[in-house]
């Protein structure tokens, strides 16, 4: 067993800062506790540099740094931001636990291999928060405690760098506790860093009696230790020491994916929001990795400010997106996003972004090439980039369909129907009837039948083949009855002409409907 | 000739002034009267092609489809960009196309079409990008000339009649006149090499010269490897 704990030291404020945009942060921060009087929870480097600390009231906070901008600590936001996270780390393991206020436990044995070891493990998972706009510390220990204990302490613990080696029998598992360079790594971790539900006056009693360590509380007699601080004290470091079992509910990932980003300050033009944007597709992107799946469809909302918003009488823009197939790249999902956002109009300024996942598929994880040329696949699929920018509508396939009338016998998948699957089965269907006898039809279709007029015989047109009496329709009122000929007129071109015989017989008007290109 | 004169003037890396620039992505067009013209024997497979028509309806579809279904077998997309009229699915299908490979953009603005055209080019899923647009800007042309060869797309401006282009920035240019029946095409530009006297085609008689694309084309073969338009298999029979 190997546990890591993920530590975010900053989460109440970077709930709130993760929205900025790097050039946004020199502009002072600072998160208050709220209430009659407020105090300073956390601050950015710039408040910290203008004297702000945690602690401080507000009132001075103000008149150290007067431009600073402050939002009352959001519990409920820190929550979610930890589940997310959580569910994000699950691409990672399937073992993760959640350690609020501000960890996540996660057991790591079995990934160290795939990830080539734990520092590189560690170096993609850091590298992974910070793209979700965290700062996170990581320790790792064999015991979920004692891992939480050396984050809290700022040490990295204890472990072996190097993936196990497939070939090395695997040795017998000896007991946490038996190893020695763990029990010393232990040591010196001060207790007030096991935060249980202890009472902070049996740590109190331990301190004035100068016992701060752990290895000092480790050195006192058991039974002693048990009488005067409880028997939850004992039983703490024994979890630690992975002497006791130390149970931790395994985190449960919610089956949609829905990211809530507050922002800063409102925001007003679409491309400030793409940063923040990005923060939340990472997001998405950990926790479809982690279940195994792609994103099909997602819908972003944009929240307004209040008072704009009922003006404009919408409380939110609501941006839909469909993918043409199922992915989870974040490259992708940015490129696609973007390119829709750009099309979006704002009607008010927008306070707050969420992204939810619509529609997910099973997605296997792809195969990198082997060799330079094979990794062909591009980075974000033409048809999802057309798409977003030029609207679902524009971008279509044609496809036949089985009706007489010409001007039916084809659709166009421009909308929900746009799936290559369909477009294959559809194909195949189509094509299936390529006997010779079929009548010809023409590669361009007009629009609109074209009236010809008195064209057609003032100059002879060449009838190549015809004619095809096409008849049908009485019962949908858009009743047909055409004879159709194959034309040459006399430039050559070969055309795809019809008499109208809806009101008699060899009377009728002469039609231009197709072009044999 | 002197054989040893021959033999050296065989290698490769000797290029005389009559010979066409090489090609080296050229792929049959499935006409070989057609494919004697064209530099590298075959449609110039990351160049933009512009196909000047004198007329509309006289086999310019069906002088491509070949080669286009051929990439559609490779796995390679065809993206057609503001076509003049409605491609037709059942003509399409029954042509030989792979209508689940075709990708048909409609947009409106001239802003639009130009930026679509330049993804599909670039875009390596994407075989061949045919557009029907009213480009007169030189730099915009140019500037699509680059995202073909730098795609590896086969790009094809097609001009529609009376809308002749002033700025003749692709590199291999034709057009395309009805002559007895046939299609005659004239080669405009190319690199390398003196023009050719226009080639008369039959459109509808692709020759079976190609090679088979279930050997080498790749995994997804159609069944009936050599398309032939609607009415060519009929008038054969």
């Amino acid at each position: 067993m190997l546990w890591t704990c993920l530590l975010l030291p900053s989460l109440p404020l970077e709930v709130f800062a993760r929205a900025q945009a790097p050039a946004d942060a020199a502009q002072p921060f600072a998160v208050t506790t709220g209430g009659r009087t407020p105090r300073v929870v956390a601050a950015n480097a710039a408040a910290a540099a203008a004297g702000v600390h945690a602690g401080q009231p507000v009132s001075a906070t103000l008149a150290l740094a007067p431009g600073i901008a402050l939002r009352e600590r959001d519990p409920n936001a820190q929550a979610a931001a930890l589940a997310a996270v959580a569910a994000w780390a699950m691409q990672f393991t399937p073992t993760v636990s959640l350690a609020p206020p501000d960890a996540v436990l996660a057991e790591i044995a079995g990934s160290l291999r795939l990830f080539g070891g734990r520092s590189r493990l560690a170096a993609h998972v850091i590298r992974g928060t910070r793209d979700l706009g965290y700062t996170a510390a990581m320790a790792f220990a064999p015991t979920p405690t004692a891992a939480l204990l050396f984050a809290r302490a700022g040490a990295i613990g204890v472990g072996r760098d190097e993936p196990p080696s497939p070939r090395q029998a695997p040795r017998a598992a000896a007991a946490p506790g038996a190893d020695p360079g763990f029990a010393a790594a232990l040591a010196p971790l001060p207790l007030a860093h096991l935060d249980l539900d202890l009472d902070a006056a049996a740590l109190a009693m331990l301190e004035a009696a100068g016992i701060t360590t752990f290895g000092q509380a480790l050195a006192l007699p058991r039974d002693a230790l048990a009488r005067r601080v409880g028997a939850k004290f004992v039983a703490a470091l024994d979890r630690a020491q992975g002497l006791a079992a130390d149970p931790r509910p395994p985190f449960v990932p919610p089956p949609r994916y829905e990211g809530r980003l507050e922002l800063p300050a409102a925001v007003d033009s679409v491309e400030a929001l793409a940063f923040a944007v990005n923060r939340l597709v990472f997001e998405l992107a950990g926790w479809l990795l982690g279940r195994g799946l792609g994103v099909g469809a997602m819908s972003l909302t944009l929240a307004h400010e209040r008072q704009v918003a009922i003006r404009a009488g919408t409380p939110e823009t609501r941006v839909r997106f469909a993918l043409a197939a199922p992915a989870r790249e974040p490259a992708h999902l940015i490129a696609v996003l973007r390119e829709r956002l750009a099309r979006v109009a704002l009607p008010a300024p927008v306070v707050a972004i969420a992204l939810a996942s619509e529609e997910t598929a099973p997605l296997a994880g792809r195969n990198l090439g082997l060799l330079p040329g094979d990794a062909a696949a591009a980075a974000v699929p033409l048809l999802d980039r057309l798409r977003a920018r030029l609207g679902e509508a524009a971008v279509i396939r044609v496809l036949p369909h089985a009706e007489h009338r010409p001007e039916r016998a084809w659709t166009g998948g421009g909308g929900q129907d746009f799936s290559p699957a369909l477009a294959r089965a559809a194909g195949a269907a189509g094509s299936a009837p390529s006997d010779p006898a079929l009548p010809p039809r023409p590669l361009w279709l007009l629009a609109e039948p074209e009236p010809l007029g008195p064209v057609v015989e003032a100059r002879p047109w060449v009838l190549k083949d015809g004619p095809e009496r096409i008849e049908s329709g009485w019962w949908d009122g858009a009743d047909v009855r055409r004879d159709y000929f194959v034309a040459e007129n006399p430039r050559g071109e070969t055309l795809w002409i019809y008499r109208d015989h809806r009101r008699g017989i060899d009377d009728g008007e002469w039609f231009l409907h197709g072009v044999f290109a | 000739m002197n054989p040893a004169l021959a033999a050296a003037l065989a290698n490769p890396a000797i290029w005389r002034g009559g010979d066409c620039a090489p090609e080296p992505a050229a792929m049959p067009s499935g006409y070989p009267a057609l494919d004697a013209v064209l530099p590298g024997h075959g449609w110039p497979g990351s160049t933009l092609t512009e196909i000047v028509l004198t007329r509309e309806g006289i086999g310019e579809i069906r002088l491509v489809l070949p080669a286009l279904a051929r990439l559609q077998a490779a796995g390679r997309d065809v993206v057609w960009i503001a076509p003049p009229h409605l491609p037709y699915a059942p003509a399409l299908s029954a042509a030989g196309l792979d209508l689940a490979r075709l990708i048909v953009v409609r947009c409106r603005t001239a802003a639009d079409q130009l930026w679509a055209y330049e993804q599909a080019l670039r875009a390596p899923e994407c075989g061949a990008a045919f557009a029907w647009l009213d480009l007169a800007d030189d730099r915009a042309l140019r500037r699509i000339a680059v995202a073909a060869r730098e795609g590896g797309t086969w790009g094809v401006l097609w001009r529609r009649p009376g809308r002749h282009a002033t700025a003749a920035a692709a590199p291999l240019r034709l057009a395309l006149a009805p002559q007895d029946g046939k299609l005659s095409v004239r080669v405009l530009k190319r690199r390398g090499g003196d023009l050719a006297q226009p080639v008369l085609i039959d459109v509808d008689a692709p020759t079976a010269a190609l090679p088979d694309p279930r050997t080498c084309a790749g995994w997804n073969a159609p069944t009936e490897p050599f398309p032939h338009a609607f009415g060519g298999a009929a008038r054969r029979a």
